[in-house]
């Protein structure tokens, strides 16, 4: 086989897997401006079922609960996963520090159905000996913390595991107490790790469905479970008009923040390069 | 010397607060639930609630189990056979995300610089876009009357619709698509890690490009393979969301079972047993894992 | 620069360390019953490879780490159990550890803002430490956008702000390129001695230690082998560890036969030795005679006496540019290296591989070592 051919075959084989990754989300955004009824058979364009969704309040409110859950649950998420990274990356010899590495990626493999059992049977426990909680918003918000602050962990540990110690050893020999270090020198400099976390966690909690339809009570749906119980019936438009949306903000998100942190690197770097050259002169 | 017991004694205080604080987290919502599913699953079902499992005769606590599910479980032939195709379809996704992912990553890792940013932006974000509704979208694509059907129909390369969904068909491909990226992220990471200078040297000591692939890049690349493997097997393993959705009623997948214990017919210490089987299967190739990653770590040192 | 001032100055002891002993995982003896006193005033270097104990016992000294055992003090107070943070002892960082999200003013400003120092007294120290190591128009930058040896001096700015009792240099010039570090050295002895700081430095480059500190120790496997000035420490190395650990040397194995109060022979296979000063042993007694490469003469011509010289065939030639290096190979096998200054251009003693050549050198170039 010659270049020519390996270029080929290889260029072709990307190709198509992007096809095979974008091709379900092309088509939900098309057919959202479909007219007809069936979502499959296009007919003409038309805006109908944004009209529709906008008066589907059904939707618009476990919308509104969903945003809710994810932002709570992402700020819990990254206090715990913070607390969680620093415990395992900085104190490297106490009892007990394997049950909690091991507690902390539970979440990670168990499949959705048993964390969302697990939780359930544990509160139902609870309420059954102290009469607290009952299952809503509250209930949800806790399941979606413990997956997020799982992965936090995963994000801030991977961070902090790159920064320097000796930052924070030389913050102490500057005259830091060892809380003082931690707010001045190893929380500033997590502080990217924290946004991404946020955002991850806040993606995780407003996708879920097993957790939520595990935790919460009458009353309470998010988003993705009312999504789920139509699409179970069969295909009805509003989703792709909902998915279109979705779709629309979280892909100028992505595309914004990207171009924000390429154009901080490239910024660094030229700064980088300008240091050097200003000195050799 | 009153300065340092001071200083040892907030050290320490504060050294506790930080550990406790995700401890407590953690043990309440991660370990303790898991001790509560074992325990309900050696429970028996009364009308509302779950027996209790000690009960009190002439002052003395008894403890009463109960592995009635257990039993069930490995006497019913559904249950058996619903475990075993779960696996067979977690293996299968697997498979098939790994060929094609890895000449997917192997190509992106030899991609010009510049665009390797950009091709893996693409690949991360439909992750960011709604796992639920990307499913859905197959739905709309693969059904009947759906949305590949038509297109061939009005082009005249079938004259009457395929049947896809409801099939181990549309089940797969739910699976490789939601998997995919986990499987392309781990592999990306790692080749693109590799060291140009080892395919060089291969090539200089007379090896050709196809056997320098088999016998440097691939043995180089496990570490990444076998990771990628963990990150689609196990979540497939107990999926319940995309078989819900496209495997329609005849394909087992032991994640339904348990959601149905559970939810329709209500049976806590089944569904509770159930969970306990599938938890007993995925220690098995993460304790494989584990010890694969200790005994890297301990080649490294 | 070399030398510090010894005699003529009363010496008062600044950091006195007493037997201590570092243990980890209660078997890995890393630092081992370590005494050693530093004066005010002065550079005291510790050398060594890898792995020798000397980041240890300067990481004991910021606080860092506990001593199994033994005590530190500083000034007389004693200061091993206090934590860093309470300890007049200010270090500058290997690769510096310059805060990544702070500007230069910024860094230097964290340590005095912690004593919580009123503000004009704050600005009026940064900007005296700025000027201090030149770099007052670069107090807005962040360290990312300084060169490598901008950052070397707002590391040492922001160790010297806080005007501490003793400041410890943990490899000040690792992270530098070689031209880049001579250069800085000097530079960096100049702003020390101008503070007047008394200072620990931790180095395994031989030169640096040399040409910065005025007393050296040289540790290996968690102890000392020896302390002293750096002259002493190259000339008079008391074991044949730290005459190899020290430049170059060769050494000869041989028995005393004649010792004097003023002069011993020692006797080996290719040579007889005369050493011009008497040692601490007895005829009979098995020593190692070191002997510098640089303080041989090679020529084509037998000499006259009767010691100090051997025979050999040249093997290697390496050419250094202001000298070069020859390899001898003598009658027993031995091989010896002599280095020859090229003082003219013609390089020297003309002599070419094969040759048979003889090196000579004077009874008062090497030393006898007992151990």
């Amino acid at each position: 086989m010659n270049t020519n051919m390996i270029k080929w075959f290889s260029q072709s084989w990307m190709v198509v897997v992007y096809i095979f990754l974008y091709m379900p989300i092309v088509t939900l955004v098309i057919f959202s401006f479909n007219d007809s009824q069936l979502v499959t058979v296009w007919s003409h364009a038309s805006m109908r079922w944004y009209a529709a969704l906008m008066n589907d309040s059904d939707l618009i409110a476990a919308v509104a609960l969903s945003l809710k859950i994810a932002f709570f649950s992402a700020l819990i998420s990254v206090f715990f996963g913070v607390f969680t990274a620093f415990c395992l990356n900085r104190y490297k010899r106490f009892s007990g520090r394997t049950l909690l590495s091991s507690m902390a990626t539970t979440p990670l493999v168990m499949p959705d159905v048993i964390v969302g059992l697990s939780l359930l049977l544990m509160l139902v426990s609870m309420q059954h000996w102290l009469g607290y909680p009952e299952r809503g918003l509250f209930t949800i918000l806790l399941g979606h913390a413990l997956l997020g602050t799982a992965y936090a962990t995963v994000v801030v540990t991977s961070r902090l595991r790159e920064m320097d110690g000796k930052l924070d050893e030389a913050a102490m020999d500057l005259g830091c107490q060892p809380f003082q270090v931690f707010r001045l020198v190893t929380l500033p400099l997590l502080l990217p790790a924290l946004v991404s976390a946020f955002l991850l966690t806040f993606t995780l909690s407003f996708d879920d469905v097993v957790l939520s339809s595990f935790l919460s009570g009458p009353g309470y749906s998010t988003m993705p479970m009312v999504i789920f119980s139509r699409a179970r019936l069969g295909l009805n438009p509003t989703i792709n008009a909902v998915a279109t949306v979705t779709i629309v903000v979280v892909t100028f998100a992505v595309i914004a923040s990207s171009f924000y942190t390429s154009h901080q690197e490239r910024k660094r770097r030229r700064e980088v390069a300008q240091a050097y050259s200003d000195t050799n002169k | 010397m009153n300065k340092f017991t001071n200083y040892m004694r907030s050290f320490f205080n504060g050294r506790h607060v930080v550990i406790g604080v995700p401890y407590l987290w953690f043990l309440m919502l991660a370990l303790v639930p898991l001790l509560i599913v074992l325990k309900i699953s050696v429970s028996e079902m009364e009308s509302t609630s779950v027996s209790s499992m000690i009960s009190w005769s002439e002052g003395w606590p008894a403890i009463k189990l109960n592995f009635a599910s257990y039993v069930f479980i490995g006497s019913d032939e559904l249950y058996v056979q619903t475990y075993l195709s779960s696996l067979k379809y977690a293996l299968l996704t697997t498979v098939i995300c790994l060929s094609i992912g890895y000449p997917f990553a192997y190509f992106m890792a030899r991609a010009p610089k510049h665009l390797q940013p950009m091709l893996l932006m693409l690949i991360m974000l439909p992750f960011w876009t709604s796992f639920l509704l990307r499913i859905y979208a197959w739905k709309t694509l693969l059904v009947n009357n759906g949305v590949i059907n038509n297109v061939l129909m009005s082009l005249g390369v079938i004259d009457a619709p395929m049947e896809m969904m409801n099939t181990p068909f549309s089940l797969m491909v739910g699976m490789v698509y939601s998997y995919l990226p986990f499987m392309i992220l781990p592999l990306y990471a790692n080749l693109s890690k590799l060291d140009m200078r080892y395919l060089e040297a291969a090539a200089d000591l007379g090896a050709s490009p196809f056997k320098a692939f088999w016998l440097i890049t691939v043995p180089l690349s496990k570490a990444g393979i076998i990771a990628g493997s963990m990150l689609v097997f196990i979540p497939a393993v107990g999926e319940y969301v995309i078989p819900e959705l496209l495997g329609g009623p005849d394909t087992l997948m032991i994640g339904r079972v348990l959601w149905d214990e559970f939810f329709s017919n209500n049976d806590w210490p089944m569904a509770s047993a159930v969970a306990v089987v599938m938890i007993l299967l995925i220690m098995l190739p993460m304790a494989i894992y584990n010890k694969y990653q200790s005994e890297q770590a301990e080649l490294k040192s | 620069m070399a030398i510090a001032p010894k005699a003529n100055i009363v010496r008062e002891d600044l950091l006195r360390v007493e037997g201590v002993t570092k243990i980890f995982d209660g078997v890995v003896k890393a630092v081992d019953n370590v005494s050693l006193t530093v004066a005010i005033g002065e550079i005291f270097a510790l050398l060594g490879g890898s792995g020798c104990g000397k980041s240890t016992l300067l990481r004991m000294l910021a606080g860092f780490e506990a001593p199994s055992k033994g005590k530190i003090f500083l000034a007389g107070e004693d200061i091993t159990n206090l934590p860093p943070y309470q300890r007049p002892i200010n270090m500058m960082f290997q690769s510096y550890a310059l805060f990544p999200h702070l500007t230069v003013w910024e860094n230097i400003a964290f340590g005095l803002r912690r004593d919580h120092m009123p503000k004009e007294q704050i600005v009026e120290r940064v900007e005296s430490m700025l000027s201090l190591v030149q770099l007052t128009k670069y107090a807005k930058r962040k360290p990312h956008q300084l060169s490598g040896g901008q950052q070397q001096r707002v590391a040492l700015a922001r160790s010297l702000a806080k005007r501490p009792k003793l400041l410890l240099l943990d490899e000040p010039l690792g992270a530098l390129d070689k031209k880049l570090r001579e250069t800085t050295q000097l530079e960096l002895v100049n702003i020390i001695e101008e503070v007047g700081v008394t200072c620990v430095l931790v180095t395994h480059d031989q030169e640096e230690a040399m040409t910065m500190a005025s007393r050296i120790a040289v540790m290996s496997e968690g102890y000392f082998l020896q302390v002293g000035s750096p002259d002493e420490i190259y000339e008079m190395p008391n074991s044949r560890q730290v005459a190899d650990f020290i430049g170059n040397v060769n050494i000869f194995d041989g028995v005393v036969e004649e010792d004097e109060s003023d002069h011993v022979t020692v006797r080996c296979n290719d040579c007889l030795h005369y050493v011009g000063h008497g040692i601490s042993g007895n005829s009979g007694m098995s020593v190692g005679v070191a002997l510098r490469p640089e303080k041989i003469l090679l020529t084509k011509e037998k000499p006259t006496g009767e010691y100090n010289w051997c025979e050999g065939e040249v093997t290697e030639i390496a050419y250094f540019g202001a000298y070069t290096t020859y390899h001898l190979k003598l009658n027993s096998g031995k091989v010896i290296k002599a280095q020859e200054l090229n003082n003219t251009r013609d390089l020297s003693c003309g002599l070419t591989w094969g040759d048979r050549a003889f090196a000579q050198w004077s009874d008062l170039a090497m030393v006898v070592l007992t151990q």
